[in-house]
C-alpha cells in the first residue's frame, strides 16, 4: 500500500512542476515578446527623431552653424540605425552597439540648437518649420517613454530569469539576458515647454 | 482607436481618480477617438450614460488609511471579465490599478494591450509588500506604467519597483478661468476671502492647522472671512476642532458644493489655502485655483511643491505650522504688488497641466505601446 501513495504523490508533483514550468516558460516567453517589442518601437521614434532633426536642419528655420550641427548629429544617428537591422531571434535586435554614444550626442546637439527662445520664436511664426518641431517633439516625447518602457520590461524578465528554477531549467532557452538601454532622452527646454505653447499655426 | 477605461472607485463620489477617467473620455472623445468606462456603482443611477458600464453597487472599505467605495468578488470579476471581452479594445488604460477593485480584475481579464496609471502617493503599506509577488504576474501584463506625479513615481518605485512616465492629472483650466466671483463671497481689499476645500473632518486634510492659523491672521485682518466647503465642512465640525469665538464668527461653512459652484469659490477667493498634513500625490485643486486666479498657500510636501515650481507660483510652509501658515498668509495680503506677479507666473506654469497637453501626452503613451506590439506581431512572433 505504501508505495502506491508514494507513486500517486510523485504524480502529483511531477505534474504540478510540469504545470508550472510550462506556465513560466509561457510567461517569459511572453516578457521577452515584450522585450521586443518596446525596442522595436524605441527603434522607431530614433529613427523619427533623426528625421525630423534632418528635416529641421535643413529647413532654413535656423542659423546655419545650429543647422549643421543638427544636420551632422543626425545623419550619425540614421546611419548607426541602418546597420544590424534585421530581427530574426527574440533579443537579437538589442545589440544597441554605440548608438547609444551616438543618441545621447544628438540630445545633446538639440539642447544646444534648440534654446527656448529659438522654439518660441518658430512657434509663433507657424508654418511648416512649426510643424517640424511639432514632429521632432512627438518623436523626442514617445522616444522617453518607448526606453522608460523598455526598462521597465526588461527589469521584470530580468527578475524571473534570476529565479533559480528558471536557471536550473534554462527554461529562457537560448535567449540573451534582456539589457536595459542608457543613453540621454532629456528634452530641451524649448521642446518641454512646446506643448504649452498651444495648437501650431499652419 | 477604442480605449477601454477603468476606474476603481464609484463614479458617484467625488474624487480625483473619478474626475480624472470621466475628462480623459471626454479628451478621447473629443480627439475622434472611442473611449468606453467602466467603474462600480449602482446600474440604476448610471442608466442613461450610454459609454459607462457599472459592475455593481461599491462596498465602502478602508484601504490605504482612508475610505474607499469600491467593488470585488467574483461576480464583479464575471461582469469586468465580460466588459473586457465584449470591448474589443485596442487599449486598456487601468486606473490605480493597485487598489482592490475594478481595474486589478480588468488587468486579470485582459487580452489586449495594458497602460495603466498609478495615483497614489503612500508612505508604506503591509498589504501592498505582502501582496506585491502575488501581483506580479498580473502587474507584468502592463504594457505602459504612468504616474501622475513624481511623488506617485516614487511610491511606485519603493512599493513595486520599476520605472513609470510622469504625466499629470488634467484640469480643464479655461473653464476655471471662466468662472466669475459671487458677490457675497467677495469682501474687497479690507476683507479678503480665504478658502479651503475639502473634507472638513479628515485631520490629513489639515483644517485644524487653518482654524489655528486664523487667530492670528484675523489679529492683523480682522475683516478677513474664511470660507470652508466639501464633505463635513459644517459647522458642527468647527466647533469640534475648537474654533475660537472670533475665528467661528468669521468662518462660512457652505458644507458640500457643486462644481460650478467650487469654481465660483476659487474665483471669488484672495487666497487658496491647502493646509493638508500628508498623503497627497499630486494636489489637483491647488492648479484649480490658480487658474480661477486666486493665491496659493500650501503646506510644504513634496507633491505641492511640485506643482507650485517650487514655490515660484505660490507659498509654501512649514507642513502642520499654524503660526508659518499665518504668516505666509499675511505675506499674500499684505504684498498685492507680489501677489498679482505670482498669479501672472502661475497662468504660463498651470499650461502644462491643461487637458490639451495632458491629453496628447496620454495619447502618445498609446501611442508607443501600440508601435511596440504592432511591430512584434508584425514579425510573427505573436503575443
Amino acid at each position: 500500500m505504501d508505495w502506491l501513495i508514494i507513486v500517486a504523490v510523485a504524480a502529483v508533483v511531477l505534474i504540478a512542476l510540469g504545470w508550472w514550468l510550462s506556465y513560466t516558460a509561457a510567461r517569459l516567453h511572453r516578457m521577452h515578446t515584450r522585450v521586443e517589442g518596446a525596442l522595436a518601437a524605441l527603434d522607431a521614434y530614433l529613427i523619427r527623431r533623426a528625421e525630423s532633426t534632418m528635416a529641421l536642419a535643413v529647413s532654413g528655420a535656423l542659423d546655419p552653424a545650429s543647422s549643421l550641427l543638427l544636420a551632422d548629429a543626425a545623419s550619425d544617428s540614421l546611419e548607426a540605425t541602418t546597420t544590424g537591422a534585421g530581427v530574426a531571434d527574440l533579443l537579437e535586435g538589442q545589440r544597441f552597439g554605440d548608438r547609444a554614444e551616438v543618441e545621447s550626442h544628438l540630445t545633446e546637439a538639440l539642447r544646444l540648437a534648440l534654446p527656448d527662445e529659438v522654439v518660441r520664436e518658430i512657434h509663433d511664426t507657424g508654418g511648416p518649420d512649426a510643424e517640424a518641431v511639432q514632429r521632432l517633439h512627438d518623436a523626442s516625447v514617445r522616444l522617453q517613454m518607448a526606453r522608460s518602457f523598455h526598462a521597465e520590461t526588461v527589469a521584470e524578465a530580468t527578475r524571473l530569469r534570476r529565479q533559480p528554477f528558471v536557471r536550473v531549467f534554462r527554461l529562457a532557452g537560448h535567449a540573451a539576458w534582456p539589457l536595459v538601454i542608457e543613453f540621454d532622452d532629456a528634452l530641451p527646454e524649448g521642446l518641454e515647454n512646446w506643448p504649452t505653447l498651444g495648437p501650431v499655426t499652419p | 482607436m477604442r480605449v477601454g477605461l477603468v476606474c476603481p472607485y464609484s463614479l458617484d463620489v467625488p474624487g480625483g481618480v473619478q474626475y480624472h477617467v470621466r475628462d480623459l473620455a471626454d479628451f478621447l472623445r473629443s480627439r475622434g477617438h472611442e473611449a468606453e468606462i467602466l467603474a462600480p456603482g449602482d446600474d440604476d443611477a448610471f442608466a442613461d450614460q450610454p459609454h459607462l458600464t457599472t459592475i455593481g453597487r461599491a462596498v465602502p472599505v478602508r484601504y490605504n488609511g482612508s475610505v474607499a467605495r469600491v467593488s470585488f468578488g467574483p461576480t464583479t470579476a464575471a461582469r469586468v471579465r465580460r466588459w473586457v471581452d465584449a470591448g474589443d479594445f485596442d487599449v486598456l488604460h487601468l486606473h490605480e490599478p493597485i487598489t482592490p477593485s475594478a481595474s486589478i480584475l480588468a488587468l486579470w481579464a485582459s487580452q489586449c494591450p495594458v497602460v495603466a496609471t498609478f495615483h497614489t502617493s503612500i508612505e508604506r503599506s503591509r498589504a501592498l509588500h505582502a501582496a506585491a509577488p502575488l501581483l506580479r504576474g498580473s502587474l507584468e501584463r502592463i504594457l505602459g506604467r504612468i504616474a501622475v506625479s513624481p511623488e506617485a513615481l516614487r511610491t511606485l518605485r519603493t512599493h513595486l519597483g520599476g520605472d513609470a512616465v510622469v504625466i499629470p492629472n488634467g484640469v480643464d483650466t479655461a473653464a476655471f478661468a471662466r468662472a466669475r466671483p459671487r458677490p457675497e463671497w467677495v469682501g474687497g481689499a479690507a476683507r479678503p476671502t480665504i478658502v479651503f476645500l475639502g473634507r472638513a473632518d479628515e485631520p490629513r486634510k489639515g483644517l485644524p492647522v487653518l482654524v489655528a492659523a486664523m487667530d492670528e491672521v484675523l489679529a492683523r485682518w480682522p475683516g478677513a472671512r474664511l470660507f470652508i466647503a466639501g464633505p463635513n465642512a459644517t459647522a458642527e465640525t468647527l466647533a469640534e476642532l475648537g474654533a475660537s469665538e472670533r475665528v467661528n464668527a468669521a468662518t462660512v461653512a457652505l458644507g458640500r458644493v457643486s462644481e460650478a459652484d467650487k469654481a465660483a469659490l476659487l474665483a471669488s477667493a484672495d487666497v487658496y489655502v491647502a493646509p493638508q498634513t500628508g498623503g497627497e500625490s499630486f494636489g489637483i485643486v491647488l492648479v484649480e485655483a490658480m487658474a480661477a486666479g486666486a493665491a496659493v498657500v500650501a503646506s510644504d510636501l513634496v507633491a505641492f511643491r511640485d506643482v507650485l515650481g517650487g514655490g515660484a507660483v505660490g507659498s509654501l510652509f512649514a507642513v502642520g505650522d499654524a503660526t508659518a501658515c499665518a504668516a505666509a498668509i499675511g505675506r499674500v495680503l499684505d504684498d498685492p504688488v507680489a501677489t498679482a506677479r505670482r498669479a501672472q507666473a502661475a497662468t504660463e506654469h498651470i499650461r502644462r497641466y491643461d487637458w490639451s497637453v495632458v491629453g496628447q501626452s496620454v495619447l502618445a503613451v498609446y501611442d508607443t505601446v501600440l508601435t511596440g506590439v504592432a511591430r512584434t506581431t508584425a514579425v510573427g512572433e505573436g503575443r
